[in-house]
């Protein structure tokens, strides 16, 4: 009666897309792969702020605060200081963590929309910041040409080196999400209360989730900055927070791999839409509008339900 | 073990409880009864410290508990269920005990070692003594009424407290439901040696099984004493029983 | 010495009626914000866009009528007007389906509306610069505290408490303003005596943004209309509700005191960094006070 932790055939899935993944740069023109790569770092956002959000239950407004700290943490380090590359990686995702749990330190204490106001007002002020201090993080402008190391400075390389720590950190998450952490953590979305009378510190928890989940969105910020090669004050604000949210309510909150899907659909909907209308945040808004009328447990929630709702009548018979 | 005393806790100009005592012996099954609103879950909530009381003393094993969160309050041994069946409608049944078996355990924090590994015994006994164990996969929000307060209490039970408290555990169940479920709570004080608190509307029910009651009106309590001592009281007959005799 | 140079009484004195001034425009938008949110207790996203189409819908207005005071009062009723029969719309058609859901669901359609509205206003009147005179009467400066101060921001000293005890008066005095405040409070009482709970929120929807649109309306004259200006008002309109207290009507007008005049003494002090002050005193508010300066109806 006691499943593996991950079944059979789930492992064989993510192996297969594993490897078509990583053929695909051999076939697909550089565009194409430039623009997986770019989803990956996207997909990889949206994970980690799924974590808090839909199986965490909190109000995570403004999450990408914490890609932009990390992006910026390595885009500084690596312009302005000589330390090696590989610090800034590991340093990036650590200020990132240390942002969120500062930050959620102020947030724990609420619940739901309060949560989530401030949120967006901490996490505003960080951007503010980001946007006015000149000297440091060139303002509005940003920072750009950020020096990449050699190794993973090209398209092809850098995409291996991201599509490897997405695929790395998603394992990470997934641990996570079945341990016994993971497990507490839904109960206490679903229940805050009865957590706290079973002796849950539910704010320790969701604390906890926050450092798992803001160490993950640094993470993205520096794939971002291998990626792009620059970093601005926009990776701060808050609507593209709100467009992380809406991948992951795309994808299906209660789901493993659906903000994965999620950030795949609009990263590509806006790269190729952008080609051809200006209007590309109107069509976002239809999506959206589309999504709570229709399918508000989005589509990796939908799919579930099909396949379960098969799977039971057949084994009934 | 349990003392509470003289507890008063009011919302703005209600007094929900007023001046209310308690006494829980080690071993006891100690009942609160009372008419609707005369102020028993506050009561409940107040030893568990989901509310604060404005006045009074609460003691637990001669320890002050008032001010303690929670969570705090559940480590040093009170366990609870709630008059709305209040579990993890998402999670499988055999999540929902397994969350309060790990907290016992204080393993709600490891992160790396899957939970389908860890604490599987503790929460399958537990399964097994209240009768849940062949629902243990299925969803916690699609079983009965009467499964989910069963549930409520297999949760209390992971937190091997010394002492629990049920609020009105058989509310909205049949009469043999209701049978089931008393010889349930009355089998696990004896197996385990568990201290109850419970607050009941069916009065059958308490004078059968409680050892002590507990009556309130208004926030007060009139009386605590044996179920004899209570039967004979003329105040609790004119006030509560009067119209039920 | 430098100090008394720069931070002369006339100069600190200008500041604080340049922020007040700045406090009245964000204290109507933020009305409106708070008033939606305590009645329907949604933050409204798309209360920014609703604003910017007012300022935009002022400008066509001006624009066609030719200038001229007339013109510019025609602006002040109608533009809100417009923003309010845009919001009547999209809360009939849509939004009104989607009270019985989560609230996030109610959230996510107001960012949704955000969204479509901020490109429909891209098609509508392009992405350029626009801007509007104020009427004759209300150009120029005339001095205070020795220094020319805009005639214009003191008309918005003068609109703003005019909004304000206009508010009061309705919602303490008016039979609807009486449902509306007491739908904020209880909603399942106000649907147990038989009003229709439904038109209450359409109503409470319709005129929070009416003033976003008065807002947009008022602060066209004093600054570029353009793109974008939706993102900066409602991030500042949700932390002046946040600090003010959600659904509290006087505490979005403390939360825009606050705001504008912070910022306006930032530009004062610290040029550069001068939307950094507002954040920093609204972290400070919500360190001492987690839920905000006055009570919230929630």
């Amino acid at each position: 009666m006691r499943q593996a932790i991950i079944n059979k055939n789930s492992l064989l899935v993510s192996a297969g897309i594993l490897i078509v993944l990583a053929c695909l740069p051999l076939v697909l023109p550089k565009f194409y792969v430039y623009v997986l790569a770019l989803i990956f770092v996207t997909a990889l956002l949206a994970m980690s702020l799924n974590m808090v959000v839909g199986h965490g239950g909190m109000y995570q407004f403004h999450h990408g605060v914490f890609y932009g700290i990390g992006a910026y943490t390595l885009a500084l380090m690596l312009t302005k200081t000589s330390l090696p590359a590989w610090l800034g990686f590991a340093a990036a995702p650590v200020c990132s963590a240390l942002a969120g749990v500062l930050i959620g330190l102020f947030c724990v204490r609420l619940t739901k929309l309060y949560f989530g106001m401030l949120q967006i007002s901490l996490g505003s002020l960080v951007w503010a910041i980001a946007f006015r201090w000149y000297a440091l993080t060139g303002g509005d402008d940003g920072i750009h040409g950020v020096p990449i190391p050699d190794g993973i400075a090209s398209l092809i390389p850098s995409y291996y080196f991201i599509l490897f720590l997405l695929a790395a950190s998603l394992a990470v998450m997934y641990l996570i999400l079945k341990s016994p952490f993971g497990n507490t953590l839904r109960a206490v979305r679903d229940n805050p209360e009865r957590c706290e009378a079973v002796g849950i510190n539910v704010r320790f928890h969701q604390l906890v989730a926050i450092a798992i989940a803001t160490f993950f969105a640094g993470l993205a910020g520096t794939l971002f900055v291998v990626v792009e090669g620059s970093v601005f004050p926009d990776l701060l604000f808050w609507v593209l927070s709100l467009e992380v949210f809406i991948m992951c309510l795309l994808g299906g909150w209660f789901t493993f791999a659906g903000p994965v899907l999620g950030a795949a659909i609009i990263v590509a909907l806006r790269t190729f839409a952008g080609v051809y209308t200006e209007y590309w945040t109107l069509i976002l808004g239809v999506i959206l509008i589309l999504l709570i009328f229709f399918l508000p447990e989005g589509v990796m929630g939908f799919l579930e339900e099909k396949f379960k709702a098969r799977t039971q009548t057949t084994s009934e018979r | 073990m349990l003392l509470v005393e003289n507890v008063t806790k009011s919302f703005g100009d209600f007094l929900a409880v007023h001046e209310a005592s308690l006494r829980v012996d080690k071993g006891d099954l100690v009942a609160v009864i009372g008419p609707n609103g005369a102020g028993k879950t506050t009561l409940f909530n107040l030893i568990c410290g989901q509310l604060q009381p404005d006045k009074g003393r609460i003691t637990f094993k001669e320890e002050d508990i008032i001010a303690l969160p929670p969570h705090r309050i559940c480590r040093r041994g009170i366990a609870r269920s709630f008059q709305i069946a209040n579990i993890f409608p998402r999670l499988s049944v055999f999540r929902n005990v397994q969350v309060s078996v790990l907290s016992q355990q204080r393993k709600s924090t490891i992160l790396f070692r899957p939970a389908q590994t860890i604490a599987v015994k503790e929460t399958r006994d537990i399964l097994d003594d209240v009768g849940l164990a062949d629902k243990a996969t299925d969803v916690a929000g699609s079983l009965s009424h009467g499964d989910q307060r069963i549930l409520e209490i297999a949760i209390a039970l992971g937190n091997q407290p010394e002492l629990i408290i049920l609020d009105e555990p058989t509310a909205g169940m049949s009469p043999e439901e209701t049978a089931g479920t008393m010889a349930l709570v009355r089998r696990l004080a004896e197996d385990r040696g568990l201290t109850i608190l419970f607050c009941e509307h069916d009065m059958d029910v308490v004078f059968d099984v409680a050892s002590s009651i507990m009556v309130m009106r208004h926030g007060e309590t009139i009386i605590q004493g044996s179920p004899e001592t209570v039967r004979a009281n003329a105040e609790v007959q004119q006030a509560y029983l009067g119209g039920a005799a | 010495m430098e100090w008394s140079e720069t931070y002369t009484a006339a100069a600190l004195g200008s500041h604080l009626l340049v922020g007040l001034s700045r406090a009245m425009i964000l204290f109507i938008v933020t009305s409106g914000l708070s008033f939606v949110l305590g009645v329907l207790r949604v933050p409204n996203v798309a209360h920014g866009s609703l604003y910017m189409i007012g300022a935009f819908a002022a400008f066509s207005i001006v624009n066609v009528l030719g200038g001229g005071a007339p013109a510019f009062w025609a602006a002040l009723l109608l533009a809100p007007l417009i923003v309010a029969a845009v919001s009547l719309v999209a809360e009939r058609a849509l939004f009104c389906h989607l009270y019985e859901r989560e609230h996030l669901m109610l959230l996510l359609f107001t960012f949704a509306l955000m969204l479509i509205l901020g490109d429909l206003v891209k098609m509508v009147w392009g992405a350029d610069y626009r801007s509007i005179m104020a009427p004759e009467f209300l150009r120029g400066s005339v001095p205070v505290f020795g220094s020319p101060f805009p005639k214009y921001n003191l008309f918005l000293l003068v609109v703003g408490p005019v909004v304000a005890v206009g508010l009061w008066l309705f919602s303490s005095r008016t039979r609807i303003g009486k449902i509306a405040r007491a739908a904020a409070v209880d909603r399942e009482m106000v649907g147990a005596v038989g009003i229709n709970v439904s038109w209450v929120f359409a109503f409470a929807f319709v005129l929070g943004c009416f003033l976003a649109g008065l807002g947009g309306a008022l602060v066209a004259p004093t600054v570029s209309v353009t793109l974008g200006m939706d993102h900066d008002i409602i991030i500042e309109a949700f932390l002046i509700v946040t600090i003010g207290g959600l659904g509290n009507m006087w505490g979005a007008m403390v939360g825009s005191l606050i705001f504008g005049v912070t910022q306006s003494f930032g530009v004062l002090f610290w040029p550069q960094f001068a939307i950094v002050f507002p954040y920093v005193a609204v972290v400070i508010v919500l360190t001492l006070r987690p839920k905000g300066l006055l009570k919230s109806v929630w």
